[in-house]
């Protein structure tokens, strides 16, 4: 399915394509474990980065006539039985996979499968195609899925610090080369050279420039993306890199706190500028306290401040374009 | 509402000021323009004055100087850019991407302060460019935090960044406009914020020291360093995704050879007894590894922020600005051999390594 045309058709098509869930993310636990049903699409088709170009992408979509990059944000319980149906709508093979939690194996092309595991360790984990490694990962199907400890609300993992909203950031980095290699069945076999950088999908725009402030195509706008908080709002980030670059998240407006670091509690819980998150499938979760800012003179508990990878080339999109790259924005509200 | 982040709808200056073409100048409404040097895109100029300002215990005064030669061990030398201490002159900067007036070293000018003090950063641009000063690990008022499209980018004038650290430890401050370009081009220096008590103490209840070195290691893509300072803004490929190290700093000298091996306060000599406080700064864009040669240290801080427990450590790997304290405490005499190696942001090849040394006596 190519979906070239579509997309050319019309920028609301598109930006539907791109922005599959909502915001902020909601929850409510419950007293009993539950069965979560889901059902993934892999589709595909073309999405157009800052400079124009577009780009060949695959998606665990939540329809068949959608391209999710990354696939909808999951949110389960401890304890939890997820029930996931893959509909593979591409002619190729997929897979789903979750590392210590469930591996579909080979899905061939125009088949469907489910897959079905139970929810036993709280934390953060990414969901991705382990076939053709890294390829199909790279190409776009990845997404995010958290598990909450049983009946809780405010913890990442049993006596956690606690938080009181949460998000997923995932970013990743793209070689356009490679995409169009993977598009026509071949092995890429360039250096891999990322020229496009993102955040939950989407690139930032800076003020100024077209689709600024649209949610749907401005990570600084996009409701997933950018922290809201007033002082207090102690949000959990759960951080993850289906890319192959090794970043450096930085957050201004305050330190963050550091819990985990691939998927392994720290010893310490460190206040941190910049935290280091690994290339292929790294990841961390780490709480931006929405404290006051405490470097201001006279002292302030509203504003707005970046947050931005400092591993500076993922911050420009087809070699220049700086602030059209993995960025976003914190509000105190 | 008045803090929010400028909007192209709503907000004149940011109409007038921001070009979104290649064709050259801008047209100067505004913020008073800027530019010229080739066309800047998505640039925010403005040097208003600062909301709740108040007089300073101590203060910076910074200008631009866009052509500090940097003299490698090759026989080459590769121009950069950086802040000189000179901002009270206005001509500083004026020289349209080449001259400006000079002053300006590499690194810039090194800060010190303490904890509590009200510190003022002035920082003067000409009417040919624009810059911010990003306090990095300072987390001031949002006006003060220098970051172009959520406040403004300095130019044609002097606007004061005012803060006050509550933390002491090791920062760096940094250009913000353009970042991947500028931060590479050498537009940082030392930010260091002493406890109330002054030097020799890493913070208040926090160890003390004897003798202070500063590793700020980074990497220079020389092929950067002939583009302008508007480079990439309005679009095209000018390679900026692309960082391919040739040199390997430390601290302003080429770490790759010899040069800092014996060059205090890069190199340090302790004697047995004396603690020695390492401020280590991963200034480039590349993950660092950076090994202790034998010697085993303590991490006490990072990122300006006591570490509950001190972790003792042979080698340390960092990403992009993050900074570690170590102190030394070494009991045997010798040189120690201080390796960074820094490797390549996606496969992890070592591109280059500088070196320094430790001498116990």
């Amino acid at each position: 399915m190519d979906r070239r045309n579509f997309l050319k058709a019309g920028g609301a098509g598109f930006a539907t394509a791109v922005l599959g869930s909502t915001g902020l993310i909601s929850w409510s636990p419950r007293a009993n474990a539950a069965t979560i049903e889901k059902t993934l699409y892999v589709t595909d088709g073309f999405i157009t980065q800052p400079d124009g170009v577009n780009v060949y992408f695959r998606g665990f979509s939540s329809s068949s006539n959608l391209l999710n990059v990354p696939g909808e944000q999951i949110v389960v319980q401890e304890g939890d039985t997820v029930r996931i149906r893959i509909v593979n709508t591409l002619g190729r093979s997929t897979s789903f996979k979750i590392d210590g939690l469930v591996d579909s194996g080979r899905i061939s092309g125009g088949s469907s499968r489910t897959v079905e595991f139970v929810a036993s360790t709280p934390g953060s984990y990414l969901y991705y195609d382990a076939r053709n490694a890294p390829y199909n990962r790279l190409v776009g199907l990845h997404g995010g899925l958290a598990i909450m400890p049983n009946g809780s609300n405010n913890q990442l993992y049993d006596g956690s610090p606690t938080f009181v909203q949460q998000y997923f950031w995932v970013f990743h980095d793209i070689d356009p080369v490679w995409h169009n290699a993977i598009r026509n069945g071949n092995t890429p076999g360039s250096r891999y050279s990322p020229r496009y950088f993102t955040l939950n999908g989407l690139s930032a725009r800076p003020p100024g420039a077209p689709g600024a402030h649209d949610p749907t195509i401005d990570a600084m706008a996009d409701p997933r993306s950018a922290l809201h908080g007033h002082v207090g709002d102690r949000t959990l980030i759960r951080v993850l890199n289906p890319g192959l670059c090794h970043q450096s998240v930085h957050t201004h407006g305050n330190h963050m706190e550091w819990l985990t670091e691939n998927g392994q509690v720290r010893d310490d819980v460190w206040s941190k500028d910049c935290i280091y998150l690994e290339g292929n499938m790294g990841k961390f979760d780490a709480i931006y306290p929405f404290e006051p800012p405490p470097d201001a003179w006279p002292p302030v508990t509203t504003g707005i401040y970046p947050m931005h990878l400092h591993t500076e080339m993922s911050q420009t999109a087809g070699g220049g374009l700086y602030m059209f790259g993995a960025l976003t924005d914190i509000y105190f509200e | 509402m008045g803090w929010r982040k400028r909007s192209s709808s709503s907000d004149s200056t940011t109409d007038t000021s921001t070009t979104t073409t290649s064709s050259g100048s801008m047209d100067g409404g505004g913020g008073g323009g800027g530019g010229m040097g080739g066309g800047a895109c998505y640039v925010y100029p403005d040097a208003p004055a600062t909301p709740g300002l108040t007089n300073a215990d101590v203060t910076y005064s910074l200008g631009i100087d866009m052509n500090i030669p940097l003299a490698m061990d090759d026989g080459n030398t590769v121009t950069m850019w950086g802040f000189s201490d000179n901002g009270g002159n206005m001509m500083g900067g004026m020289g349209g991407g080449g001259g400006g007036m000079g002053g300006g070293t590499f690194p810039s000018p090194a800060m010190r302060v303490r904890e509590g003090d009200i510190v003022h950063t002035n920082l003067s641009v000409g009417m040919m460019m624009m810059h911010t000063v990003h306090h990095h690990g300072i987390e001031p008022e949002y006006r003060s935090d220098g970051v172009g499209h959520i406040s403004w980018d300095v130019a044609n004038g002097t606007y004061t960044y005012q803060w006050r650290p509550a933390s002491a430890g090791t920062y760096f401050y940094h250009c913000h406009t353009n970042t991947v370009l500028h931060a590479e081009m050498g537009m940082y220096g030392a930010l260091i914020v002493d406890p109330p008590e002054g030097p020799g103490r890493l913070f208040s209840g926090g160890p003390s020291y004897d003798v202070e070195a500063f590793w700020v290691v980074d990497e220079i893509d020389s092929s950067w360093h002939t583009l302008p300072w508007t480079a990439g803004t309005c679009g095209g490929d000018v390679g900026l995704n692309e960082l391919n190290p040739d040199y390997f700093v430390i601290t302003g000298v080429d770490g790759s050879g010899n040069s800092a091996m014996n060059l205090p306060p890069i190199s340090a000599t302790v004697q047995r007894g004396q603690k020695l406080l390492a401020r280590y700064v991963c200034a480039g864009y590349h993950p660092q590894r950076i090994r202790f040669g034998g010697l085993t240290g303590k991490i006490y801080s990072s990122d300006g922020r006591p570490l509950p427990r001190p972790v003792s450590v042979t080698e340390i790997r960092a990403c992009s600005a993050e900074r570690y304290d170590i102190i030394f405490e070494p009991t045997s005499r010798g040189t120690y051999l201080i390796e960074t190696d820094i490797l390549h942001w996606v496969t992890g090849q070592v591109l280059g390594t500088t070196r320094t040394s430790v001498t116990v006596v």
